[in-house]
């Protein structure tokens, strides 16, 4: 996928309501336009709007039944973007590796000095 | 989805005093972030990280703020500023530092991810490190190492 993509998955994911709605959808199951505004402090068309930018980057997938759109959570494409967290996570962990081996050197060098 | 903050535990053999110093002093900073970090640690300081790009020498310049200096302890302080005066959200990092054995345990966090929008995290790892890490790393250590023998 291409980084313009990536760039859309995270505003995508960055909004707070946004989020609130993959958790309601996540722990109450497939859920409609109408169904998510009863849980959210927004109207039904805003939550319909939220809805069409969570479809555009496959975090949500749609079925049709009956009159409404029916919504469920894309876990394979919500694990890619808690996967670019983890990678973030992984920045860290290259700079505490870093950490270790300074403050390990100076403490050699150190015990070093006094031994000497 | 409760991924607002990254925590990590890293075991060093060396005492809680020299682990305090590496994290919070901006010349033992340089050696494992940016080019280079410009503060006093001090709480309530203001501060500089730079990073310089090798290939057409421009700078970017990210503010920081101390928050806590409790040594051999903990030493926190705050970056990513959504304003440019220092305020607004911002990620909050803190090392805990816990003596074990003859070394020291680090517990890292950072927070402020699920507050300031997860493209946050992105901006974060754009400023990760010189990387690839031990190919810039060892040969900048080995000077390090040279120039802390020489010094009195």
């Amino acid at each position: 996928m291409s980084a313009a993509v990536d760039d859309e998955l995270w505003s995508a994911i960055g909004d707070p309501t946004r989020r609130t709605m993959i958790d309601l959808l996540l722990s109450d199951g497939p859920g409609t336009a109408t169904s998510l505004s009863r849980r959210l402090p927004v109207t039904r068309q805003a939550v319909s709007k939220h809805l069409a930018v969570l479809d555009r980057v496959g975090l949500i997938h749609a079925e049709t039944a009956g009159r409404e759109r029916h919504y469920q959570v894309d876990e394979a494409q919500l694990a890619r973007a808690v996967a670019q967290l983890s990678a973030v996570g992984a920045t860290w962990d290259a700079r505490l590796r870093r950490i270790k081996r300074v403050a390990e050197t100076i403490e050699r060098s150190r015990h070093h000095d006094e031994g000497g | 989805m409760e991924q607002g903050t990254i925590e990590r535990d890293i075991h060093v053999d060396a005492s809680p005093e020299v682990v305090f110093e590496v994290v919070s002093q901006p010349e033992h900073m340089r050696e494992w972030w940016p080019d280079d970090a410009r503060f006093e640690s001090v709480a309530g300081a203001p501060g500089e990280l730079i990073w310089r790009n090798a290939d057409t020498g421009e700078t970017t310049t990210v503010a920081l703020a101390v928050v806590e200096v409790d040594p051999p302890k903990r030493f926190s302080f705050r970056w990513c500023f959504t304003e440019p005066d220092r305020s607004g959200p911002a990620l909050l990092v803190t090392f805990d530092l816990t003596p074990a054995g003859t070394g020291t345990q680090i517990r890292m966090t950072e927070t402020g991810f699920r507050e300031m929008g997860w493209e946050i995290a992105v901006l974060e790892a754009r400023y990760q490190d010189h990387e690839n890490g031990w190919d810039h790393y060892l040969p900048r250590l080995g000077g390090y190492v040279a120039r802390l023998v020489a010094t009195p």
